[in-house]
């Protein structure tokens, strides 16, 4: 009530704001009011800012996207890559490197990489910016990107890498683990005896099959890479909806804390559809019939 | 295989290339950028009292008045002012005055804004200030006099004219209560640019001010919730100047060459309340002595706060209105506060619990917990309590607590404003913020007799006898410190910034020397 009526308001203003907004009703009638109105994509205004709260998170969810499939691209690309290399000599020096350095990829904390990450490249060396987006291009009224702008981009290194840190380390041992139990299949000794190029072996014959579980495993964690990105977010200031839902907690905002919530689920809910059919195609053993 | 390596090698030496040519851009020489710690929320003039927002604010709006950087009241939107009677206040307005979307400033549009302040939620939260407005007239049919009269004597009415800022009728009027929070028309020197939420908010110099137009013509707002990432951007010359430098951080800001800390006593004072139910210990004045003389301050500055803070006797700081000089803190004594504890019967002491918010004040938790480590030395076993502000000031609001941690400074500079909020009885409109149910008949009656006052010396010289009172013989309050504000700025482009009492950054005060 409080932060509805303001701090100075007397017992009766408090009184005529609970009556305005309808919140002298028993919880049952507020409730269908409130599912009615969602149904419509009306969650209702912000009590901080005063306009649509469904506004307010659609405006920061093309950042959020943004950085999530940056780190997804990252992951996938050092991710696959290193773990290809890694299982090609999986006994050599740099190899044991990058295996070790995955096992700290999935146990530091996301908010020490972000911090650690600042401190080296921003403070120490001084070559990348700490916080924010950067310079970004309108595209459309409330959808900026920094895709393509030097500034923007040079933004989007930490804050990605950050978040793509831990998919980046599961990713490389899951493509590791599957590429040593390929390598050791008949068909690829074959592949190998028939004299075929090395390149031809390897990503056509070798990781194809290895693929499979890491697909599925990157794009269950999307969805979460969207929906989750908040500690990063913060630790960055990037302008994303993880840090309007950390906002709204503090300010105990909970039209947008409920709306947000909502938003997320629908977005996890469509990622995970996503995939699921996605696995048919690339798999088409496992195809329903 | 080795062309494998190779494209990756590639890419990352692409990738730090890429970096090393944008980390150069330098920034205008007209521009500057200030990181905040907490995110403004809104540009609805009074939608919030908050000095996140209202310091921001004063760049796009003016108010009838305008108090410079050393707190003075001066000339704003009215030339001047002056109090007929005690409830009548006359202002002439400025002329010539447009708004930002090319308006013209008229007394209509003060009319209007003072009228505005009245309406609830979400419109403002000035409803009490809003609430004690009676009428706003022309004076002889001259639109650029005005009188304003007000239902009750409101002593401070003109010192709160420098945060009620005056909107435009016609704009406001037409638009929802949304947009005039997301997109701001003022008389001031800066017009609104763009906001982002969460990233930036762009102000430009307004070329058309009736006043000097100021030298830096874009100024950028960030909010860096973060402390770290603060440190981080201003280290890194990303942001010309920080506000709030964590105490825990100060010396790691300090001690860097390319930054320099600026500091600032606060006008917050940080006190704690205790009530006086009828048959509680602490009903007992000798038993208030006792805790009051049980904590040692001392410790709390040096060990909590880092030696950001300076012992505070008294709630008011020293321009406001009430201040008195002579009060003196009572000194650490727990021999003496064990004593005290014994003539009032609690030779044992007694129990306790002590209330706070933890993520308000500079280490208000903290704190909390150093009290309670003191009072137990002399038998006082304290219960603490702290939690997030979102839960504290409800209960505040409901007057539950019985001993609890608050700050408070007052925009208006006036200690009768601050006591009818702070200490005074419970009832309609006064004691909004008295949490513990804090009630003293001798001095509310001390508050009226003031507010029948016109006088301001001699109003000032019963507020301040009312501030020695409460402080020294009813002990209404423990006050423990002011805090420091501490700003930390770039050296890198000659940024000239002296920070202001009230924390808000005016862009006008600002100037950049290359």
């Amino acid at each position: 009530m409080l932060t509805l009526a303001g701090r100075y308001a007397t017992k009766a203003q408090q009184e005529a704001v609970r009556v305005n907004m309808g919140l002298d009703k028993p919880f049952y009638v507020q409730y269908i009011v409130f599912l009615k109105n969602a149904v419509k994509g009306d969650f209702g205004l912000s009590y901080v800012s005063q306009t649509p709260v469904l506004e307010l998170i659609l405006e920061r969810l093309p950042a959020s996207i943004e950085l999530a499939m940056s780190a997804m691209c990252i992951a996938l690309l050092f991710g696959i890559g290193l773990g290809v290399l890694v299982s090609l000599n999986p006994r050599n020096f740099i190899s044991r490197v990058i295996m070790t350095g995955s096992l700290f990829g999935i146990s530091l904390p996301t908010f020490l990489i972000g911090i650690l990450l600042i401190m080296i490249f921003a403070v120490y060396l001084g070559v990348l910016p700490t916080f924010g987006r950067g310079e970004v291009i309108k595209i459309t009224e409330g959808w900026r990107t920094g895709f393509f702008t030097i500034g923007g981009l040079s933004h989007l290194i930490l804050p990605a890498f950050t978040l793509g840190m831990y998919q980046l380390a599961v990713l490389l041992r899951l493509t590791r683990g599957g590429m040593l139990e390929v390598l050791r299949e008949d068909y690829i000794r074959t592949a190998w005896a028939k004299g075929l190029p090395s390149k031809m072996v390897i990503f056509k014959h070798a990781l194809r099959n290895a693929l499979i579980p890491v697909i599925t495993m990157a794009g269950l964690q999307f969805g979460e890479l969207i929906a989750f990105s908040i500690v990063t977010e913060s630790i960055f200031q990037w302008p994303g909806t993880g840090n309007l839902l950390l906002t709204a907690v503090y300010e105990t905002d909970h039209p947008v804390i409920v709306a947000y919530v909502m938003v997320t689920s629908i977005i996890i809910l469509f990622v995970n559809l996503f995939v699921d059919i996605l696995y048919g195609y690339i798999n088409p053993k496992i195809r329903y019939e | 295989m080795r062309r494998i390596r190779s494209t990756i090698i590639l890419i990352v030496i692409l990738g730090l290339i890429l970096t090393t040519f944008t980390s150069g851009l330098a920034a205008a020489k007209d521009s500057i950028n200030v990181a905040v710690g907490s995110p403004p929320q809104t540009m609805n003039p009074h939608g919030s009292d908050s000095d996140a927002n209202l310091g921001i604010m004063a760049n796009i709006f003016e108010g009838l008045l305008y108090r410079d950087i050393e707190g003075h009241l001066v000339p704003g939107l009215a030339t001047s002012y002056e109090r007929l009677d005690d409830l009548t206040w006359r202002f002439t307005l400025r002329q010539g005055v447009k708004f930002h979307n090319g308006n013209d400033f008229t007394w209509e549009d003060v009319k209007y804004t003072f009228n505005r302040l009245k309406e609830p939620y979400p419109v403002s939260e000035f409803l009490a200030f809003g609430g004690s407005i009676e009428s706003v007239e022309m004076v002889d049919g001259d639109p650029w006099t005005i009188d304003v009269k007000t239902r009750i004597s409101v002593p401070y009415f003109a010192d709160n004219l420098h945060q009620v800022f005056i909107m435009d009728k016609e704009s406001t009027e037409s638009r929802s209560i949304g947009d005039i929070g997301q997109n701001p028309i003022g008389t001031g020197p800066y017009k609104f640019a763009e906001w982002v939420k969460g990233s930036y908010l762009k102000l430009t110099a307004n070329e058309d001010y009736w006043g000097e137009v100021p030298p830096i013509k874009n100024a950028e707002i960030t909010p860096i919730t973060e402390p770290s990432t603060r440190l981080a951007a201003i280290v890194s010359g990303q942001v010309d100047i920080l506000q709030d430098v964590p105490v825990e951080l100060f010396d790691t800001v300090a001690g860097h060459e390319d930054v320099e800390v600026v500091t600032i006593p606060a006008r917050r004072a940080i006190y704690l309340g205790l009530g006086n139910k009828k048959g509680s210990p602490t009903s007992d004045i000798r038993v208030r002595k006792a805790m009051y003389m049980a904590i040692d301050e001392e410790e709390i500055i040096e060990k909590v706060m880092f030696g950001h803070a300076f012992p505070a006797a008294q709630i008011p700081d020293e321009p406001t209105v009430g201040y008195d000089s002579s009060i003196r803190r009572f000194p650490y004594d727990p021999e003496r506060a064990k004593v005290l504890l014994a003539e009032a019967g609690y030779a044992d002491g007694f129990k306790i619990t002590l209330t706070g918010p933890n993520d308000r004040y500079v280490r208000d938790a903290q704190i909390c917990e150093a009290v309670a480590k003191q009072l137990s030395k002399v038998g006082i076993e304290v219960e603490l309590d702290t939690k997030p502000k979102a839960v504290f000031f409800p209960e505040v609001d409901e007057h539950i607590l019985d001993f609890y941690l608050i700050g408070w400074f007052d925009g208006t500079y006036d200690f009768g404003r601050s006591f009818t909020k702070l200490i005074h009885s419970v009832e309609e409109g006064y004691g909004g913020l008295n949490g513990s149910d804090y009630s003293d008949a001798t001095l509310d009656k001390l508050l009226e007799e003031s507010e029948e006052i016109i006088d301001p010396a001699e109003r000032a010289a019963k507020l301040q006898l009312l501030n020695r009172i409460a402080m020294e013989e009813k002990i209404a309050a423990i006050t423990l410190h002011y805090q420091e504000d501490a700003y930390a700025v770039y050296k890198g482009r000659g940024v000239e910034f002296t920070p202001r009492a009230d924390t808000w950054i005016l862009f006008r005060e600002i100037s950049i020397n290359e």
